[in-house]
């Protein structure tokens, strides 16, 4: 174990920045931690626990860009197509612009195509544990884990991407890691696990690419006491977790219970919105739109959610979960049935932001201890499903 | 408070038991002490969940627009604050939520804890806040503690409100609290936005919408935005607001919700409560509310008999001169 000193932090992530992106817990103007991008000089928040987003954003992006398109004048090279963040309008006259249309179609404009996948390396200082595992269970999915989809895109940014987790010291009363198999001292997923211990930092490497950071000057042999009071440290936060839901049958319990009417009651206070997955490290949903202006545009990928009314609505103008319980039941029975049924894993790291971040903060404890154990209700008759 | 409290349970109990109403919508306790959450009430002996207190912010009419009823012709009890009152006379108004299915509690408004605020005094999480006089107390899970001026604590809404009490009710849970005398609105710091440049205006809009992480918790929180399950914010078809997350098509979404409840929005802030990223997007509603204001007279959600501002015509409306 080696052991960093506090005030060589900031030289530390300097040596990072200057191989790569450094991505850290930072507080705003408005007093708001989120993770953004760190560069030298800044302060890096890690007395509040979790920032309000998770660190997902930095590999599965809120907005990915697939392609860019657009087309092209005989003789014209590829490089006419736009470049830039977003496509421009070439020409300001509306007359200008249809004639310039016009042209195009009668030409027969070949359709040039270029492939985008960015992926720069970069280092994810300071998410929790549970922010780490979410990276792992994300992996089931796009990773090609058995023989299903490999994604480019997600893949190229996991590779590139080094994850420098801190250890938990004040769990919050919403953090529920120890119920979904993991805790605030886990490793699985992170590279690298730091220990706040007194004067800086206990750490250790817990894979090759972890290594390769860990052989920076500023890093020391961590002495006996400070293994010690690093130990102790994981085991304080490890005790102050409370248990919040037994996990024994739940798969078995939820599929029971799909037509419960007691889902009604629990998304009374819904609105339905997306808050819960959007902060959630783990959930992965997404859409596929095309950004069109003026015959040029990008195909981009964007996160979606369970929630949103229009999730499943299916080109016949048929959505099988139209009703505010229907999409709220999803999201639980995704975590805690039909993925782990697919993948052997939770889809949950029990990091809490749904809870605290939900504008009516409905607990995701309080819906699996509800619905993820044996119900004696009658079946339901008030379905919306009728 | 505590009078608002007991009154606010009597007066639910009645109606769940003389069958008036399905369910009956107040607050309750969160996960702790620190915080409210809309409670639902199915039967009178489950009523003394309900409570009144500072941090009962959330504006329950929202449960009352279209398809968030549970079954959808459901009779509901539904207690208002002022602010609640307002948005919920501005669907009345459209015809948006039907008189006839609603019972409506009126509960008079001494101003709302703005509990972010009490949060970022502290590095820990925020556990218990209480209420003495005008005193607030907060007490993180640590046990650290601190005192506040609850006029320090409230919403910046909440210290420019003119109308504590609810402008419609069918029945009040107390007497009216004294309201100013004077009723012409307060801008706050709308007034200093408009001072900067057109470049400052621009710099400042970026710096707020730029965390924006499109979930959509501002406007199914709102209250009169009714189309919120058919949103033309997620529309391709046409594909008038881009999907892609940036600060241009942020601000361009958030624009749409503004313009499209001008006229029924009173800005109750219950848009930026349920932001998980803090932007304060109330002030984009009390913009509008200005122009509005300025423009035609009108103040949305204060009178019945009132049509909005943008079902009517008249022929010496202005048009842009002011």
């Amino acid at each position: 174990m080696k052991f960093l000193a506090q005030d060589k932090l900031q030289a530390f992530l300097g040596h990072l920045a200057g191989e790569s992106r450094v991505v850290a817990p930072v507080k705003g103007d408005d007093g708001v931690v989120l993770f953004r991008p760190w560069s030298p000089g800044t302060e890096v928040e890690l007395d509040v626990l979790l920032p309000k987003q998770s660190a997902k954003e930095f590999v599965l992006r809120q907005s990915e860009t697939y392609l860019r398109y657009g087309y092209a004048m005989e003789g014209e090279a590829a490089a006419q197509v736009d470049d830039s963040h977003e496509a421009k309008v070439v020409l300001d006259d509306p007359a200008e612009r249809k004639a310039a249309q016009d042209t195009a179609v009668t030409a027969h404009a070949a359709l040039v195509v270029e492939p985008v996948n960015d992926a720069p390396a970069q280092v994810i200082f300071g998410l929790r544990p549970c922010d780490a595992r979410g990276f792992v269970q994300m992996d089931n999915v796009f990773g090609g884990y058995g023989g299903f989809y490999f994604d480019p895109y997600y893949n190229a940014k996991r590779e590139a991407t080094t994850l420098v987790a801190v250890t938990c010291r004040d769990p919050r009363s919403t953090c529920f890691c120890t119920s979904v198999q993991g805790g605030p001292a886990s490793t699985e997923g992170a590279d690298v696990l730091f220990t706040q211990v007194e004067g800086g930092f206990a750490v250790e490497a817990l894979t090759d690419k972890g290594e390769t950071l860990l052989a920076s000057a500023e890093f020391v042999d961590a002495a006996q006491a400070q293994v010690l009071y690093a130990e102790t440290v994981k085991e304080t936060a490890e005790a102050r977790v409370d248990a919040a839901f037994d996990l024994e049958g739940i798969q078995e319990h939820l599929r029971a219970n799909i037509e419960d009417p007691g889902w009604h009651d629990l998304a009374m206070r819904c609105i339905s919105c997306g808050t819960c997955t959007y902060v959630c490290p783990n959930c992965y949903c997404f859409n596929i739109t095309d950004e069109m202006v003026e015959g040029r545009g990008e195909r981009i990928r964007t996160w979606d959610n369970c929630f949103n009314p229009s999730y499943t609505l299916e080109t016949s103008g048929h959505n099988p979960r139209d009703t505010k319980s229907n999409r709220f039941r999803n999201r639980f029975s995704h975590k805690f049935w039909y993925y782990p049924e697919k993948y052997d894993s939770l889809l949950c790291s029990g990091c809490g932001r749904c809870i605290t971040h939900c504008p009516t903060r409905i607990d995701i404890r309080e819906v699996l201890s509800v619905m993820g154990s044996e119900r004696t209700a009658v079946p339901a008759t008030t379905g919306e499903e009728a | 408070m505590s009078d608002r409290q007991a009154k606010i349970r009597e007066l639910a109990a009645a109606a769940l038991a003389e069958d008036r109403v399905d369910y009956f919508i107040g607050w309750k306790q969160g996960i702790n002490p620190s915080e409210a959450i809309p409670a639902f009430v199915r039967s009178a002996d489950e009523v003394d969940q309900l409570i009144w207190n500072p941090l009962s912010h959330h504006n329950l009419t929202t449960f009352l627009k279209r398809k968030m009823p549970d079954p959808p012709n459901a009779r509901i009890g539904v207690c208002v604050k002022g602010c609640d009152s307002r948005t919920l006379v501005a669907l009345l108004q459209e015809e948006l939520v039907d008189k006839e299915r609603i019972y409506v509690v009126g509960v008079p408004c001494d101003g709302v804890i703005d509990r972010r605020r009490v949060e970022k005094e502290f590095a820990d999480e925020v556990v218990d806040i209480s209420f003495s006089g005008d005193v607030v107390t907060a007490t993180t899970r640590c046990g650290d503690s601190k005192e506040f001026a609850k006029g320090d604590m409230t919403f910046d809404h909440c210290n420019t409100c003119r109308y504590p009490n609810p402008v419609y009710a069918d029945d009040m849970a107390a007497d009216p609290v004294p309201e100013p005398e004077d009723r012409t609105p307060m801008w706050g710091s709308i007034e200093e936005f408009e001072a900067l440049s057109p470049a400052e205006k621009d710099a400042k809009l970026a710096d707020a919408f730029e965390t924006c992480i499109r979930c959509f918790a501002c406007i199914h929180a709102c209250p009169v935005c009714v189309c919120w399950d058919q949103c033309v914010n997620r529309c391709r078809r046409p594909a008038l607001v881009g999907q892609r997350v940036d600060t241009k098509e942020n601000l361009m979404f958030q624009m749409v919700h503004m313009f499209h409840v001008a006229g029924r929005c009173p800005s109750c802030g219950a848009c930026d409560r349920a932001c998980p990223v803090e932007i304060p997007l109330y002030l984009l509603h009390r913009k509008m509310n200005k122009e509005l204001y300025d423009m035609l007279g009108f103040e949305p959600g204060v009178s019945l008999e009132e049509k909005p501002a943008f079902q009517t015509f008249k022929l010496d409306d202005p048009f842009g001169e002011h």
